[in-house]
């Protein structure tokens, strides 16, 4: 049964985006602490993008009485006019005081023309995000681990958005693809595959097939290289680097769906844009110096780096996945 | 370590040899099969390939033929296994060897092989290092018919700038106002300026800034904002643009950057409203562009739309030009875009005047969807009309295009045949200059290599072993040069003649950005575009350059300044640089009875000397600022000007004859 009126979350096609985030009533108590309103159902895809180590807490919220349709395990769900995908972007132990900082709620709306960006900048007191589609540059500093990091965290505007977020310049979701939610999710009353849970709830229409071919947590270690790296290229790479999409004119090919062909992954390929001769290839078997990708990705120069947008350091873990995936590669097949 | 198995050599495989592991003690070889069991010995002194990176270890041998030959030195020899191997090969003694061959990737499959002539009786240093893996690989030596080397039309002498260095070498310009090209390096908080000297070589100074917002991670453009006689220079970033202010004796910095999201690709300096100060575009990758108007102080207002408004940009390389000879540069964006969309349609914005631009994209044939992310503009045939090479980045939308100039402002696809439908080298830069002086304009774009004009529509490649990077003429011989890094690949020149023509605006831009020169002579006519920003991220020279080949004389230049000023110089000189101030005949030019009348000293603190100008009927004699402002007058000829009461800076003499002559000097009062 829905709340009554004025607690339940508001999404009215006609005002929004709204100013403020509080606006939508997402949340429930103290907005910080992202505690998601009846009804928003937070999610993960199994691996997730890189964007200067900030942590991540997404929700969804489908329309009361609707419901999202399976299209194909590569593709994102198709959400009812009415739904909105919540992203919040924070930082723990952030500097001076080692306090966990929200930066950034990055909320995307279906429309009944398309999807709408609308991002949210929160207050230093932490109470209240506010609208703002022009982008901002935010210096943090925090530890990582134990170890001190900084960086000047860039929040994206409305065309930086769309860079990546675009099917055909139309804007898109990125993450809620059937290949990446099929995995158990640790919900606040137990652990249930993330497919499952949708269709439980009614949220998603009973017609997903049993064999979705699917990502896994690049992290997981008991997963092959091959798989936790083809996950991570996805979520990572392929928004850009696939068919209709921003970078398509360059030869890659890094959706899940592509990435399993050697060719599509850049092995052995030549690359079309030199920096120096050191990259002969792509991805050269068992040599890294001899990798573009991997020269790429191990730079911060903002004409050099891969990925372009969403980060200023280098990923070391996702570097690290790239050099054991090169080493574990020996031929060009 | 290596072993040699000398019996094994008569059955014809390969000979595993046992040299020293020293320059000094290499191992003598000849023609024949070696094996290299591992790289351990000394390293190599100088990297005779492209990547100018040394291995740590490396394994020499010594060779002297006993004849004139052609050698290859090849690994691509299936004992190698595929191994990655890199070689050099050097005469001289060890402690100065130099390089004459050298090899990566030649031998396929990231092996090595090259070719090369030797000389009966002289030694040379074959040496393998280890830039890629220590391990095992064989090569082989073979002699053949010495090869004529067909010489292209010239030859570059690659040298290390000392005193070079910073995170961005992207920049040859001149800096502190003596014309000569200097080589600029940027990081965030300082510019490293390697002043060329008027004797030769650079002097190097770290100038401090205020540090910048913004990196010029995309591009650079550089130019005279504030007409203090110092240009000043643009840095575009992924995230913002950065002006970066030269203070009034040129010796420091001031960073000004807006607040705006500008995903920075191609910049310019560039007067575009044509009010005789320079204003700034910025190519937008994912926007509409953005240029900023100069309020004729030199502070920039950022502005946003109406050159080149695709609402998610596509935009890579912007290029001004006049391509309809009306006197007006007009506006050519090279775009580039994945998927569907029309984003990478390139655009051609042609100028009406009073800052109007008309979109003429489909009207003028120049709309093609190509990924392209920069254009070469130059008039490659000599017929007056500027004509296009359109070159590509991905082949995703078809390859490189020729585009000839009609004049009716329409462009014809003249790329089969042209040589440019050969070319099969992908390259985010493109940029015209003539390379070999011979009065046509040559590309350089991508593959190593710069396409020479053949002088009627078609190009052939010479390969060069260095890649595109920053031009202009670092040793002042009219030869152009190309810095890439802190390498400065010097032009061998030939026996082309050439002029350097350094402008002076005065009602018009600081830079004579804009302007249209022509030269006249036997071969018809030659023409250039002014331009601060060209290809898509170096900054090149602001001197126009023209070779003119075997030709010794110049019937007449002609500069058609942004203002409208037209002036006319008859006889200039060949093969040296001559500095035009806008609207008046240089005074160094005028000779009577071999007598010529000189300014000097220069600089100059207290006084200045004008020597011989009774020779001139002087009916005005004045000192202008930078600014066009007049700062002295006199009403006659005088030989000793006080200038001690003027600020420091550039100023120029112009003299008024009783006939209505103008000549004109800069000086710099010091």
């Amino acid at each position: 049964m829905p709340e009554s009126a004025d607690k339940s979350v508001s999404v009215n096609l006609e005002n929004v985006p709204y100013q403020k985030l509080s606006d939508y009533r997402f949340f429930i108590g103290a907005m910080k602490n992202q505690v998601p309103n009846t009804q928003v159902i937070p999610y993960a895809p199994a691996s997730s993008l890189f964007t200067d180590y900030a942590k991540k807490k997404r929700f969804l919220w489908i329309p009361w009485g609707q419901k999202a349709s399976y299209v194909s395990d590569d593709q994102i769900l198709d959400l009812p006019v009415g739904s909105a995908l919540i992203k919040t972007f924070y930082y723990d132990h952030v500097e001076p005081a080692n306090v966990t900082k929200i930066i950034e709620t990055r909320v995307m709306i279906r429309k009944a023309t398309g999807w709408i960006f609308a991002n949210y900048i929160w207050n230093e007191e932490q109470t209240e995000a506010y609208l703002s589609l022009n982008g901002t540059n935010v210096p943090l500093s925090w530890k990582q681990n134990g170890q001190d990091m900084s960086t000047t965290y860039r929040i994206p505007s409305e065309t930086e958005c769309l860079t990546c977020h675009k099917l055909n310049n139309a804007p898109v979701p990125i993450g809620i693809k059937p290949q990446n939610m099929n995995w158990n999710y640790p919900y606040s009353n137990g652990a249930m595959n993330q497919l499952e849970k949708l269709i439980a709830l009614n949220k998603l229409n009973d017609n997903v097939p049993s064999n979705i071919v699917s990502t896994v947590d690049y992290r997981d270690e008991s997963q092959s290289i091959d798989m936790r790296f083809r996950s991570y290229v996805d979520i990572n790479c392929a928004h850009c680097h696939s068919e209709e999409r921003h970078c398509s004119y360059r030869p890659v090919r890094l959706a899940f769906n592509e990435n399993a062909l050697a060719v599509n992954m850049g092995l052995c390929v030549e690359p079309e844009e030199l920096i120096n001769s050191s990259q002969a290839y792509i991805i050269k078997p068992s040599d890294k110096n001899r990798s573009m990708m991997y020269y790429r990705m191990n730079s911060t120069l903002p004409s050099e780096r891969m990925p372009l947008l969403g980060r200023t350091l280098v990923h070391r873990e996702g570097l690290q996945l790239l050099e054991d995936w090169i080493n574990w590669k020996t031929t060009c097949e | 370590m290596k072993r040699k198995i000398t019996t094994i050599l008569l059955l014809g495989l390969p000979l595993v040899n046992f040299a020293q592991n020293t320059c000094a003690t290499a191992q003598p070889i000849t023609a024949g099969t070696y094996t290299v069991a591992t790289i351990n010995g000394s390293g190599v002194p100088m990297v005779c390939t492209q990547d100018g990176i040394s291995g740590t270890a490396g394994e020499w041998y010594t060779y002297t033929p006993t004849d004139d030959y052609s050698v290859t030195v090849t690994t691509a020899l299936p004992g190698t296994g595929g191994t990655d191997t890199r070689f050099h090969v050097y005469t001289g003694t060890c402690g100065a060897l130099t390089c004459v061959a050298g090899d990566d990737d030649g031998g396929g499959n990231l092996m090595s092989m090259a070719t090369f002539n030797v000389t009966n009786g002289t030694t040379y240093l074959i040496a393998f290092d280890n830039r890629w893996t220590a391990n095992g690989f064989d090569f082989q030596l073979t002699e053949g018919p010495v090869v004529p080397v067909i010489t292209p039309p010239v030859t570059f002498t690659a040298q290390n700038i000392t005193g070079d260095g910073g995170m961005y070498q992207i920049a040859v310009a001149d800096m502190n106002g003596d014309f000569l090209d200097d080589i600029v390096s940027v990081s965030y908080s300082s510019v490293r300026i390697n002043y060329q000297l008027s004797g030769g070589g650079f002097n190097a100074q770290e100038i401090p800034t205020s540090t910048a917002d913004y990196t010029p991670d995309w591009s650079m453009a550089i130019g005279d904002i504030d007409k203090n006689g110092f240009n000043d220079m643009l840095y575009g970033s992924g995230n913002g643009v950065t002006f970066m202010k030269a203070n009034a004796t040129g010796t420091g910095y001031t960073e000004a950057s807006g607040p705006q999201f500008v995903f920075s690709q191609r910049s310019n300096f560039v007067d575009i409203n044509n009010d005789g100060h320079l204003d700034a575009f910025v190519c937008h990758d994912i926007s509409p562009n953005v240029y900023y108007l100069n309020d004729g102080l030199g502070n920039l207002q950022f502005h946003q739309g109406g050159l080149g408004d695709y609402p998610d940009g596509g935009n890579y390389g912007s290029l001004w030009t006049d391509i309809d000879n009306d006197g007006d540069v007009d506006l050519f964006i090279a775009k580039c875009r994945g998927g569907g969309s029309n984003a990478k349609i390139d655009e051609l914005h042609r100028n009406d005047g009073n800052g109007n631009f008309t979109d003429i994209s489909v009207a003028s044939n120049m709309a093609d969807p190509q990924q392209s992310w920069s254009a070469a503009w130059n008039d490659y045939d000599n017929d007056g009309w500027m004509d296009a090479l359109v070159g590509a980045s991905s082949p995703d939308d078809g390859m490189h295009r020729l585009k000839r100039n009609n004049g009716d402002g329409t462009f014809s696809d003249v790329t089969a045949g042209s040589g440019w439908d050969a070319n099969t080298s992908l390259n985010i830069e493109h940029v015209s200059y003539d390379f070999d002086n011979d009065g046509f304009t040559d590309v350089m774009g991508g593959g190593n290599k710069i396409m020479f004009n053949n002088g009627n529509m078609t190009f052939s490649p010479a390969n060069y072993g260095f890649s595109e990077g920053s031009i202009g003429d670092l040793n002042n011989d009219g030869f152009l040069d190309i810095r890439t890094g802190t390498t400065v690949h010097f032009n061998n020149g030939n026996n082309n003649n050439w002029i350097k023509i350094h402008l002076q605006g005065i009602a018009s831009n600081y830079n004579g950005i804009g302007a249209r020169v022509e030269i006249y002579g036997d071969w018809g006519k030659q023409i250039r575009d002014v331009r601060s920003g060209d290809g898509f991220g170096y900054m090149n020279t602001l001197n126009v350059h023209f070779g003119i080949g075997q030709a010794t004389e110049i019937d007449s230049l002609i500069i058609k300044w942004p203002s409208g000023q037209i002036d006319n110089v008859p006889n200039p000189t060949i093969n040296e640089p001559i500095t035009i101030v806008e609207g008046s005949g240089p005074l160094s030019l005028l000779s009577f009875d071999d007598k010529k009348i000189v300014v000097h000293p220069v600089p100059a603190t207290d006084e200045l000397n004008i020597d011989n100008i009774e020779l001139l009927d002087v009916k005005t004699l004045r000192i202008y600022s930078q600014t066009g402002e007049v700062v002295s007058s006199f009403d006659k000829g005088m030989s000793k000007v006080a200038i001690s009461q003027l600020p420091k800076g550039r100023y120029f003499l112009v003299i008024e004859t009783l006939a209505g002559e103008k000549y004109s000097e800069s000086f710099i009062r010091f």
